[in-house]
């Protein structure tokens, strides 16, 4: 399209009965206003959109999937577009439904611990608005003051407290989804426990938004522990750091959180827009913290410092205010975007590895960043194996994405054949799909895309997401 | 009891190695299938590996044999209107542990471990599995994780869907997929996990578990608030006020006066708080209690021993399908009711009013941090289903969920033991239809006739 004309062009029907379901003012369909759709926070792949519809309600998302499936016209979910794993890319020209419009709280129920939220309402807004009564929502991907509801139970979000408390899909109570065909399902309306029949809350949870539309979510509410204290300890030796890791947990200690940074990723982190002052020539950091009854923390603590001290820490310290805590996880929780600070571009890897495994996947790490002559920093969940290797490059020099994107499958890679994940957070989406063979057979794919194929039959939700099609088969690891 | 039994025809199918028993021989002379809670078969058959088990089901599954998947059978009178299957296999004999991995907290274990060898073993480290279902002696971690119990720790521990990370099944064509990992954290494709845990064997058979642990607590206490019946509205109170503070109940389960009494011998409402931390923080959490709790109210606090005694004693109050020592003329049953977290107190409420002149005796209890209660009838099967009946009009008025988990074959015939079918029934239908087409495995068995 070289030319616009100022004079009217009759529209696309399809772009006609769109509109007319959610009106004028929530529809994009010019090619200006869709480029800005043609990716997620994976932005090495893109593809733009037929159209971008924002619903306010579920009977509008009910409608429009309707016409799209009788239409045949493919279509997909979008919360806030930080999915990093490309799962909101149009791949096939899909209509975009964005839930941002439906953004509501539109229940707290302290009594019984039960929050009710539309699935475009932001992950941080949720314990703001009961914080006062001391209520808070556990799960907080470290992009929370951004992202939806809805894209995280699509995702099974987990973030930096998920060790003590859990991942999404232990917080999910209800559901409210739009079919593929466009039928509306309540699972769990209250959010009572244990639902008769298969577990479809569990189920759908972590589906990447391959399985339905969620246009409601009941979610677990927490009281807020009565106290919380966070180390930070520095040390010489990654290995010391990754053992230190190891020993707290086996002295029988479950911290709220169990972060660690290495050296490249705290260069990058002192150089973003949260510095904290980390010295500049240590190997690695852990930020520890320990929640729950005041009473038993402070030994807790003193055992955890102990541990450190036997790892031959350099220094460790406890956040003496909650200023000081506060300054301390910003660094940690902007982590990602202060690779920008010290790298043009970076690749968000999201491996997930056995922990005792920790030092001996670290060396491969290291490996694969000389072969591959470029720097990768860990930012990583260290309580839980979820490692973050950050791949830094510069797209500009040519070849060098293609050897991130080689380096990002190679850590996969090795964590795969340590006993691990490819994905423990972000997702598999289109960017992981071809390291799914790394941990599952053919068969044991196949059991997934039959689930698939009872939800949405004709594949027109989100299609070549998540699942390698068996055409391009590479080596296929056997079940052992 | 001999002539309950079934006796064990020769098989039609030829397993080549595999053993196949009399019933009552399984698993030492414990398993003893009395045709009073059906789900029976021609033969059982215990294999103890898991070739053994594909090779079963592919043969039956060819052969368009129906097959009823058991673990130790504690359970065979939940669910399920057929009497007899061509095949019980049971996993009795499939035990032990696989690998555990001291500094990960994860065990990877066959299905027929019993839930009380596995805490055996994981208590020489230090660790647990953090799940507290009836009867651990004799429940298999597969029975408990096809069934989806949960005991009265739930409120802290979360379900078996919160620690089950990684299974290996075997379909009813014989074919084996891993779902999950070994890994704590993991969202590699669909969560396939949550798919067979609580699916009561109608999908596939359970051979491998993997779960996460958590260390065994450094000290617990268990704290006893006892109220006459008629204040039970300043137990209410209390237990919102606790609700709202920073105390953290490991278990806040209130238990009705018939079955305290049995527990306690004390005649009352009895809220059952439970501590598990540091000790200081135990003390702590304790002294909250007695500082806060209704004046009317008498306070008891059980130490680590005697409440780990106490919580032994409640794990065997519901009744098991291994067990018959009621009455010819009694039926038991036990109701689960699935509510929000205070409509427990109305849930025990409404199991008093239905208590007067009874014939049946009502035991209950209810989870007020989870939402799960239990109702055990006892007495003559008309009372024990016209209660049934009141008990599930009382909870449709509450938009709860009423399942049967125990009742005797005949009258599961009578009484439709899961609940109505959701609006989506139709996407069980077609995950059952892709995992096992032929109904091979426990045909009949859930909701809906799945
Ligand atoms: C009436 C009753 C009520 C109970 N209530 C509670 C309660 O409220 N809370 C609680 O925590 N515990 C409860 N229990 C105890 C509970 O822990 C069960 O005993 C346990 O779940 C059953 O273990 P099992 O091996 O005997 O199962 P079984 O009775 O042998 O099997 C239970 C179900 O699981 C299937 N199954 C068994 N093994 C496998 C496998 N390997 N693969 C696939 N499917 C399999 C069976 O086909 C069946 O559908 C209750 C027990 C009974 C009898
Ligand atoms: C800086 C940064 C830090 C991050 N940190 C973390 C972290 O710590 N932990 C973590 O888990 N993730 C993290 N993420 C990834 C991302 O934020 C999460 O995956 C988040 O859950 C995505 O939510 P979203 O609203 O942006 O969803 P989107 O990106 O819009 O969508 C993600 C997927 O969900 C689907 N989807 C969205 N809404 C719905 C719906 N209502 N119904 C059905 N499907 C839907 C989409 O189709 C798509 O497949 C981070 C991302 C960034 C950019």
């Amino acid at each position: 399209m070289f030319f616009t004309k100022k004079k009217k062009i009759p529209r696309d029907p399809a772009i006609e009965h769109l509109a007319g379901i959610v009106g004028e003012k929530s529809i994009l369909y010019k090619k200006e206003d869709l480029l800005s759709y043609d990716c997620d926070g994976f932005t090495i792949h893109k593809a733009v959109p037929k159209a971008v519809v924002f619903p306010k309600d579920t009977a509008e998302v009910a409608a429009v999937v309707k016409y799209c499936s009788a239409h045949k016209m493919p279509f997909l979910a979008r919360g806030a577009g930080t999915g990093l794993s490309g799962g909101a890319i149009p791949l096939n020209g899909e209509v975009i439904i964005s839930l941002v419009k439906m953004k509501n709280l539109l229940s707290v129920d302290f009594e019984n611990r039960q929050a009710v939220v539309q699935p475009g309402f932001v992950n941080l807004k949720l314990t703001n608005s009961i914080a006062d009564k001391g209520y808070y929502y556990a799960p907080d991907p470290s992009s929370q003051y951004v992202c939806t509801i809805g894209g995280n139970v699509a995702e099974n979000a987990g973030g930096a407290h998920c060790l003590k408390y859990g991942v999404t899909t232990n917080h999910i109570l209800g559901l409210e989804v739009v079919l593929p065909d466009g039928e509306i399902i309540e699972i769990s309306e209250n959010g009572l426990p244990d639902a008769p029949g298969y577990d479809l809350l569990g189920l759908l949870t972590g589906s990447e938004g391959t399985l339905g539309i969620v246009t409601k979510i009941t979610v677990r509410i927490l009281k807020n522990p009565e106290g919380k204290q966070t180390v930070l300890a520095y040390f010489d030796d990654v290995e010391d750091g990754s053992q230190a890791v190891s020993d707290i947990i086996s002295a029988g200690i479950v911290p709220a959180a169990l972060e660690m940074m290495d050296k490249t990723a705290i260069e990058g982190v002192e150089a973003g827009t949260y510095p904290v002052g980390h010295p500049d020539d240590i190997e690695a950091l852990l930020l520890i913290e320990v929640d729950g009854i005041i009473a038993g923390i402070a030994e807790q603590i003193e055992e955890i410092m102990n541990v450190c001290r036997r790892w031959n820490v350099r220094e460790v310290k406890v956040a003496e205010s909650e200023e000081e805590r506060g300054r301390w996880w910003a660094n940690r929780k902007t982590g990602f975007g202060a690779m920008g600070a010290i790298s043009p571009d970076y690749l968000v890897q999201d491996g997930v590895i056995p922990r005792s495994k920790l030092p001996e996947v670290l060396g491969n790490i290291r490996k694969i960043s000389e072969e591959s002559e470029l720097r990768i920093a860990n930012i990583f969940h260290a309580g839980d194996g979820n490692l973050h290797p950050l791949i830094l490059f510069d797209s500009r020099k040519p070849g060098e994405t293609e050897k991130a994107l080689k380096a990002g499958s190679d850590c996969l890679k090795a964590c795969a054949d340590a006993g691990g994940s490819i994905t423990g957070e972000h997702g598999v989406g289109i960017e992981k799909i071809e390291e799914m063979r790394f941990i599952f057979t053919e068969g044991e794919l196949e059991a997934q895309t039959n689930v698939r194929d009872v939800f949405n039959p004709d594949g027109l939700l989100n299609s070549g997401k998540l699942f390698p099609t068996p055409s391009r088969c590479m080596d296929v690891k056997k079940v052992m | 009891m001999v002539d309950h039994l079934r006796r064990i025809q020769i098989q039609e199918i030829t397993l080549k190695g595999v053993d196949i028993v009399e019933l009552n021989e399984v698993g030492g002379g414990q398993l003893v299938l009395s045709e009073k809670y059906g789900n029976t078969g021609l033969s059982v058959v215990t294999p103890k590996s898991e070739e053994e088990i594909e090779q079963i089901l592919r043969t039956a599954n060819e052969e368009g044999k129906k097959i009823s998947v058991m673990g130790r059978g504690t359970k065979r009178g939940y669910g399920g209107v057929k009497q007899e299957y061509d095949l019980v296999l049971s996993l009795a004999n499939y035990k032990g542990i696989i690998e555990h991995i001291v500094g990960d907290m994860t065990v990877t274990v066959r299905p027929g471990t019993t839930i009380a060898g596995l805490q055996e073993y994981l208590k020489k480290y230090g660790q647990m599995v953090s799940i507290d279902p009836s009867w651990p002696e004799e429940a298999t971690i597969g029975g408990v994780i096809a069934a989806n119990e949960s005991g009265p720790k739930r409120l802290k521990y979360g379900a078996a869907r919160d620690l089950v990370i990684g299974l290996r099944v075997v379909y009813a064509d014989g074919s084996v997929i891993r779902t999950g990992g070994k890994v704590v954290k993991n969202v590699a494709g669909y969560d396939m996990n949550k798919l067979f845990i609580g699916s009561m064997g109608t999908l596939g058979v359970i051979s491998e578990i993997t779960m996460k642990l958590r260390p065994l607590p450094k000290f617990e206490s268990l704290v006893l608030l006892s109220i006459d019946e008629d204040r039970l509205e300043e137990l209410k109170a209390f237990t919102v006020k606790l609700q709202d503070s920073m105390i953290e109940p490991v278990s806040l389960e209130l238990v009705n006066p018939s079955l305290s009494k049995k527990l306690l011998d004390r005649e009352e409402y009895t809220l059952l708080i439970a501590f598990e931390d540091v000790e200081k923080a135990v003390r702590y959490q304790e002294e909250w209690v007695a500082a806060n709790k209704p004046d009317a109210a008498i306070l008891s606090n059980l130490s680590s021993d005697e409440s780990r005694e106490f919580w032994k004693g409640f794990s065997v109050i519901q009744p098991n399908a291994l067990k018959e020592n009621e009455p010819a003329d009694h039926v038991l049953a036990t109701v689960k009711i699935s509510s929000k977290n205070m409509q427990v107190f109305d849930i025990l409420e409404e199991v008093r009013r239905l208590k007067q002149g009874n014939k049946a005796e009502l035991d209950a209890h209810g989870g007020l941090g989870h939402g799960l209660s239990f109702i055990i009838l006892k007495g003559p099967e008309e009372s024990v289903t016209s209660t049934i009946a009141s008990l599930r009009v009382f909870v449709r008025t509450k938009q709860g969920f009423t399942t049967i988990k125990h009742l005797p074959f005949e009258l599961r015939k009578k009484i439709d033991t899961w609940h109505d079918n959701p609006s989506y029934f139709f996407l069980f239908e077609g995950i059952k239809r892709k995992a096992d087409p032929k109904n091979t495995l426990n045909y009949k068995r859930f909701i809906g006739g799945i």
